[in-house]
């Protein structure tokens, strides 16, 4: 009796306990679905501090859902082009091509496909005139551009949605159904976690026993922060800034003002011929060089700077290092030099990381 | 079995404690609605696209009048103003439109009325809203809130190498003198965005009590005051000044509020 009547408090107990709790879920809003996880990127020794970006906070999830957004075709109109048939992880995510006609439509592209690394740095603006403000609006160029992959954006939504994994992975990042607003986010955390910092260059820098440069590399590189790094600034290489360098004295106006550099998205006439600073990290490895690929190898870039360079208004007055006048003098000696320490720049750890590369192969 | 009993009418009462019950209402008017009208006009006419319009020596024919109304607010007589949350909104009148170069069809579309909902009971005297996005929705095309889209070519292929949407667009042709052009003006990027405040004619009173009405004119003509649009028939980016007027025309001169209910 004692027994039955101590099971029965106990059972009206745990009936209350249930009633409570039963009543408490429908009231209190907590989130029911898994857990995100939030990750910050570390931050190369000598890098520049990266600043947060809370409309696109990066999760190990949304990271990975970027990358298989990067690598699959489905993006394209066709079903025959990805982000990564112009990136190629090997060649520092360019394209080895001065202008590629791999597009929808067959049409030869007027720019070089940028490499993509650092990127998490680059809020400067992106594209080779800086036009796009963000990774995550730059992305709706060529997805919907006709002479890139001419994805109808809500075709692109209706086609992963028919894919269980996406429905799942995008409601689990986003705690939406596919959107191509989404899309766009996700590609941006992935290619936010494209980092190279790793080559011998930089475990010199880090002191790493294997990080030795030669007498000829340590040479290169004086010489290189002497001539070079006015752009080419900080350990990103880049100043994420807008130089005209002199390959063209004239700067046509045709095709929507595509030669005209950044002037064709500020109209600032002192704008006009300039053109994004590319690192020179992984330099040997994205050849043919500038906006349009026209110098096929490192030799033709230095030819340029050493006695090529058009005088225009608008040249950038530190090009101007030849006792005043324009160009850069190097001897054969220092050419050497220069290409054996860009050489040091080639982050191998990078272009062959299983991190970033193919999730489908 | 009687504290049995006891613990589950405590449970049953703990358990109506915790569900959530309407507030009593002691005021009989609760939140309104409202419905704002841009009636687009071209001068003293109502507009209509694929028709002929006389301005001056020219002959215009439209096929399309887009553009973006943010941030609304209403203003009230004691100078208080509620902001419509995520206001949105794409206005328009247009011809069936090929969207990223022909990628998909946006349909023949004419919309000229915004319902706002949950509007504070009060009395209201003065509207404020603004043509274009603002910078932080301008800047990235990802954050997406009211109608803001990428499926309805308010951004195009051009635009999307420099990061805006298209504020406004206008296009059709322009005749002068036999010669036949085509039209197409457009504003947008940061600069642009314009911000418009009209008092009513007369303060609007909204509440649950009934469905208040403002009606606007909107202006296509007034949209092109002072642009000669047959030595400028294509306005966009790469006319920044011209383009900037026609930013300054919305803002100043385009809208008027016709009358209220």
């Amino acid at each position: 009796m004692c027994n039955k009547y101590a099971f029965s408090r106990i059972s009206a107990i745990l009936l209350l306990v249930l009633i409570i709790s039963a009543c408490k879920k429908a009231t209190v809003l907590e989130p029911l679905s898994p857990v995100l996880h939030a990750i910050q990127l570390e931050v190369p020794v000598g890098f520049p501090v990266l600043v947060d970006n809370p409309d696109n906070p990066l999760t190990v999830e949304g990271i990975e859902l970027g990358r298989k957004l990067f690598y699959d075709v489905r993006l394209s109109r066709s079903n025959k082009i990805s982000c990564a048939s112009c990136h190629h992880q090997n060649l520092a995510f360019t394209d080895g091509t001065a202008l590629n006609h791999v597009g929808e439509t067959g049409t030869t592209l007027s720019r070089h496909a940028p490499a993509l690394f650092n990127l998490a740095w680059a809020t400067n603006g992106l594209f080779w005139d800086g036009g796009s403000k963000n990774l995550e609006s730059q992305a709706f160029g060529p997805l919907t551009s006709a002479d890139e992959m001419h994805q109808n954006l809500s075709e692109l939504e209706t086609e992963l949605k028919q894919e269980s994994d996406y429905a799942r992975q995008f409601k689990l990042v986003f705690n939406e159904e596919v959107r191509s607003a989404n899309v766009v986010k996700a590609l941006a955390q992935f290619q936010r976690t494209l980092i190279s910092a790793g080559s011998r260059y930089d475990r010199y820098k880090r002191n790493e026993s294997d990080g030795s440069l030669t007498e000829l590399e340590l040479s290169g590189m004086a010489l290189v922060n002497s001539k070079c790094r006015s752009c080419h600034s900080t350990e990103l290489f880049t100043d994420n800034s807008y130089h005209n360098n002199g390959i063209d004295a004239r700067f046509s106006d045709e095709k929507e003002g595509i030669y005209e550099g950044r002037f064709r998205v500020s109209f600032d006439p002192a704008d006009m011929g300039k053109f994004k600073t590319p690192s020179l990290r992984n330099l040997l490895l994205t050849a043919p060089y500038m906006h349009d690929g026209r110098f096929k190898t490192i030799d033709e870039v230095l030819d340029h700077y050493a006695f090529g360079i058009k005088n225009s208004p608008n040249t950038d007055p530190l090009l101007f290092q030849n006792l005043g006048s324009v160009g850069i003098p190097m001897t054969a000696l220092e050419r050497k030099a220069i290409v054996a320490f860009l050489n040091t720049l080639t982050d191998n750890d990078f272009t062959s990381n299983k991190k970033i590369s193919n999730p489908f192969n | 079995m009687r504290k049995l009993l006891s613990i589950i009418g405590l449970s049953a009462l703990l358990c109506s404690a915790c569900s959530k019950e309407d507030d009593q209402i002691i005021n009989l008017e609760t939140e309104g609605k409202a419905t704002i009208t841009f009636d687009a006009a071209f001068g003293s006419q109502d507009f209509a696209i694929n028709k002929d319009f006389t301005s001056g020596t020219k002959t215009l024919n439209f096929s399309k009048f887009r553009y973006w109304v943010s941030n609304v607010a209403l203003v009230n007589s004691k100078g208080e103003e509620y902001k419509v949350p995520s206001s949105y909104f794409l206005l328009e009148e247009t011809g069936a439109l090929a969207i990223q170069d022909g990628a998909f069809t946006y349909p023949a579309t004419k919309r000229e009325s915004i319902e706002l909902k949950n509007i504070p009971a009060g009395d209201y005297k003065s509207i404020k809203f603004s043509i274009g996005v603002d910078s932080k929705f301008n800047d990235n095309l990802s954050l997406q809130t009211g109608e803001l889209s990428q499926l309805n070519g308010m951004t195009n292929i051009s635009w999307m190498w420099m990061t805006s949407y298209i504020f406004t667009s206008v296009a059709g042709k322009v005749t002068e003198s036999g010669l036949a052009k085509n039209l197409l003006v457009e504003t947008g990027v940061n600069a642009n965005y314009k911000s418009i405040a009209l008092d009513l004619p007369a303060i609007v009173h909204i509440s649950s009590a009934k469905d208040s009405k403002i009606m606007l004119k909107a202006d296509v003509e007034k949209s092109l005051d002072g642009i000669d649009v047959v030595t400028n028939p294509i306005v966009g980016a790469s006319k920044p000044t011209v383009m900037s007027a026609v930013a300054v025309n919305y803002s100043t001169k385009v809208f008027s509020v016709t009358s209220v209910n």
